[in-house]
C-alpha cells in the first residue's frame, strides 16, 4: 500500500516567509492600523467623493486592462480579468 | 462540440429581452413608488463604449517567435445599469471584440496569393474573428448601505473559444464608511476548439516542402480541451484623511486544463528545418503546464491636491509558479481645466521576468517537457503613456431621446515594449441617464 503524498504548489514553496510575506503582512497591518484613525464624517467627504478620486479602474479603462492581459504575463489585482474567459495569458 | 453561432444568436435574443424588459420594469416600478427613499441608483444609466487598438511587432507566437504581430481590434460595448427597487441594481454588460490578426492568419500561411512567409499576412479564415460576450451583474445593498452583495454570470464566445463564468462578492463598510472590506470569487469554465497550424493537421501534404530528410514533426493533438479558472479576491480600502484614501487588493488565482495556445508554433534546436517557400514548418506547438497559480497584490492611492488637480496612483506586485515576477506602477493626474472639462495625463510602467518555459526561436530542445516562444511570456519592460479628456454635464442638459448626456470621455495611450512590440489604443465613452 502506498502512502498518499501531497505537495504544495510551487509558488507556496518559493515564498520566503522572511521576505515577501513579511513585507505583505507589514503593508496590511500598516493600512489596517489606519482604520483606527479618526473617521472622516460624511459631510467632510466632499473631496473624497470627487469622481476623480475613485479607487478603481474607470469603465473606459477596461480596454487597456484587456489588452495588457493579452500582452503581459501578469493579471489581476486591478479589478479586471485575472485569467480565463478569454484566450489570454 | 459547442455550436458557437447558435449560442451567439441566443445571447443576442436574451440580451434584447432582458434589456427592454428590465428598462420597462424599472420605469413601471418608479411610477408605483408612494414614498421617496434614496435609491442606490436613481435612474437607469447607459454607457456606450468603443475602443480601437492596433499593434505591430516582430515576435509573433503563431510563427514561433519570429514574424509579424500586426493586429487591430475594435470593441463596441454597451453597459446598462437598471435600478430594481430601492436597493438593487442590475448591470447588463455586452460587447463585441472584432479583430484582424496577421499572425493568426498564418495558422494557414499557404493561401496561394503571396509567397508564404511569417512576415506576410495570409488571407485565410483565421485572419479575423469576433469575441462576443454578455455579462449581467446583480447588486443588492442593505438599507444602511453598509453591506453589498453581488452575483454575476458571463458568457463569451469566439470561433475557437467558448467561456461560461459566474461569481459573487460581499462588501462590508464600517467605521462611518471610512473602511471597506470585500471578498469576491469568480469561476470561468472555458473550452477550446483548437485550430492547429495547417502543417500539423492530419492529412497535410505539400510537394513544395524543402529540407534535409523527411518532415516529421513531434506534434500530437491535445486531449483535454477544457480550461478552468478560479479566483478569490480580497479587497480593503481606507479613508486616511479628508483628501487621501487608499486600497489594497489581493487575488489568488488557480487555473487548470489546457493553458497552451494550440496554434502557437515552436521551432526546436535539435530538429531539422523544413520550409514551404519562405515559411518554416513547425516542429511542435507550445507546451505549457496544465495548471498555474498566480498571486497579484495591488494597491491604489488617490490624493485630492486642490480643486484643480488630483493624483491617482497604482502599484502591483505579481508572482506565479511559471517563474514570472512582475511589477506595475502607474500614475494619472486629473486636471480640471474648467467646470465641465478634465484632462488626464497618464503614465504606466511594467516589468516582468521570463517564464521558466520561454525559449527564443530554435533554442528549446525536443527533450524539454515544456516550451513556448510566446514573447508575452518573455522578460521585458513596457512603458505606456497617454492622455484623456472628459466632458461632464451634471445637469444633463443635452438629450438623446429620453436620455440626458452625463459625460463623454476620450483616452489615447501609446504602449512600447522592449521586445519591439508597439501598440496604441483609442477609447471613447459616453454615459447617459434616463430622465
Amino acid at each position: 500500500m502506498t502512502k498518499a503524498t501531497y505537495t504544495l504548489p510551487k509558488i507556496l514553496n518559493s515564498i520566503k516567509p522572511n521576505n515577501i510575506m513579511r513585507q505583505l503582512i507589514m503593508i496590511i497591518l500598516g493600512i489596517l492600523s489606519l482604520s483606527s484613525c479618526v473617521a472622516v464624517r460624511e459631510y467632510d467627504k466632499v473631496y473624497l467623493n470627487d469622481e476623480e478620486m475613485i479607487l478603481a479602474t474607470k469603465s473606459l479603462e477596461r480596454f487597456e486592462t484587456n489588452f495588457q492581459i493579452y500582452r503581459e504575463a501578469a493579471a489581476g489585482a486591478n479589478g479586471g480579468k485575472t485569467g480565463g474567459g478569454c484566450g489570454c495569458n | 462540440m459547442v455550436d458557437v453561432d447558435v449560442i451567439k444568436k441566443k445571447m443576442k435574443k436574451l440580451g434584447f429581452i432582458l434589456f427592454f424588459g428590465l428598462i420597462s420594469w424599472a420605469g413601471f416600478s418608479q411610477g408605483n413608488n408612494q414614498e421617496y427613499v434614496k435609491k442606490v441608483l436613481e435612474t437607469p444609466e447607459v454607457e456606450l463604449l468603443y475602443s480601437y487598438y492596433s499593434q505591430d511587432g516582430n515576435n509573433a507566437a503563431v510563427t514561433g517567435g519570429e514574424g509579424t504581430e500586426k493586429l487591430t481590434d475594435m470593441t463596441p460595448t454597451i453597459i446598462v445599469s437598471i435600478p430594481l427597487g430601492e436597493d438593487n441594481v442590475l448591470t447588463l454588460d455586452a460587447g463585441i471584440s472584432a479583430y484582424t490578426s496577421a499572425s493568426s492568419s498564418n495558422i494557414n500561411p499557404f493561401d496561394g496569393n503571396n509567397t508564404a512567409s511569417p512576415w506576410v499576412e495570409s488571407s485565410g479564415a483565421s485572419k479575423s474573428d469576433a469575441l462576443t460576450y454578455f455579462h449581467p451583474t446583480f447588486t443588492h445593498s442593505s438599507k444602511d448601505r453598509n453591506d453589498i452583495v453581488s452575483g454575476n454570470v458571463s458568457v463569451s464566445a469566439e470561433y475557437d473559444y467558448f467561456s461560461i463564468g459566474f461569481g459573487g462578492g460581499y462588501t462590508h463598510l464600517m467605521n462611518e464608511k471610512n473602511t471597506e472590506l470585500g471578498i469576491s470569487g469568480q469561476v470561468y469554465l472555458d473550452t477550446y476548439k483548437p485550430q492547429y497550424p495547417i502543417e500539423l493537421r492530419q492529412g497535410f501534404f505539400d510537394n513544395r516542402i524543402t529540407g534535409a530528410g523527411t518532415y516529421s514533426p513531434i506534434f500530437s493533438e491535445f486531449n483535454a480541451l477544457k480550461r478552468n479558472s478560479y479566483s478569490v479576491s480580497l479587497n480593503f480600502s481606507q479613508i486616511i484623511s479628508k483628501r487621501l484614501q487608499a486600497s489594497l487588493s489581493l487575488d489568488i488565482i488557480y487555473q487548470e486544463g489546457l493553458l497552451s495556445t494550440p496554434h502557437q508554433r515552436v521551432y526546436l534546436q535539435d530538429r531539422s528545418d523544413f520550409f514551404i517557400e519562405d515559411f518554416q514548418l513547425a516542429d511542435n506547438v507550445e507546451k505549457l503546464p496544465f495548471n498555474r497559480f498566480k498571486i497579484p497584490i495591488g494597491g491604489r492611492v488617490s490624493y485630492y491636491l486642490n480643486e484643480l488637480i488630483s493624483l491617482r496612483g497604482y502599484f502591483r506586485y505579481y508572482y506565479d509558479d511559471w517563474g514570472v515576477t512582475s511589477y506595475t506602477g502607474s500614475l494619472e493626474i486629473p486636471v480640471k481645466i474648467s467646470e465641465k472639462f478634465t484632462v488626464y495625463p497618464m503614465y504606466r510602467f511594467y516589468t516582468q521576468t521570463a517564464s521558466d518555459y520561454f525559449y527564443a526561436k530554435e533554442t528549446a530542445l525536443s527533450t524539454y517537457k515544456y516550451y513556448t516562444s510566446d514573447y508575452d511570456l518573455s522578460a521585458f519592460n513596457s512603458n505606456q503613456y497617454g492622455f484623456g479628456v472628459t466632458y461632464k454635464d451634471i445637469f444633463t442638459q443635452s438629450k438623446v431621446w429620453k436620455f440626458g448626456i452625463k459625460s463623454i470621455s476620450f483616452r489615447f495611450n501609446q504602449y512600447e515594449r522592449t521586445t519591439g512590440l508597439s501598440a496604441s489604443i483609442f477609447e471613447l465613452g459616453a454615459k447617459f441617464i434616463m430622465d
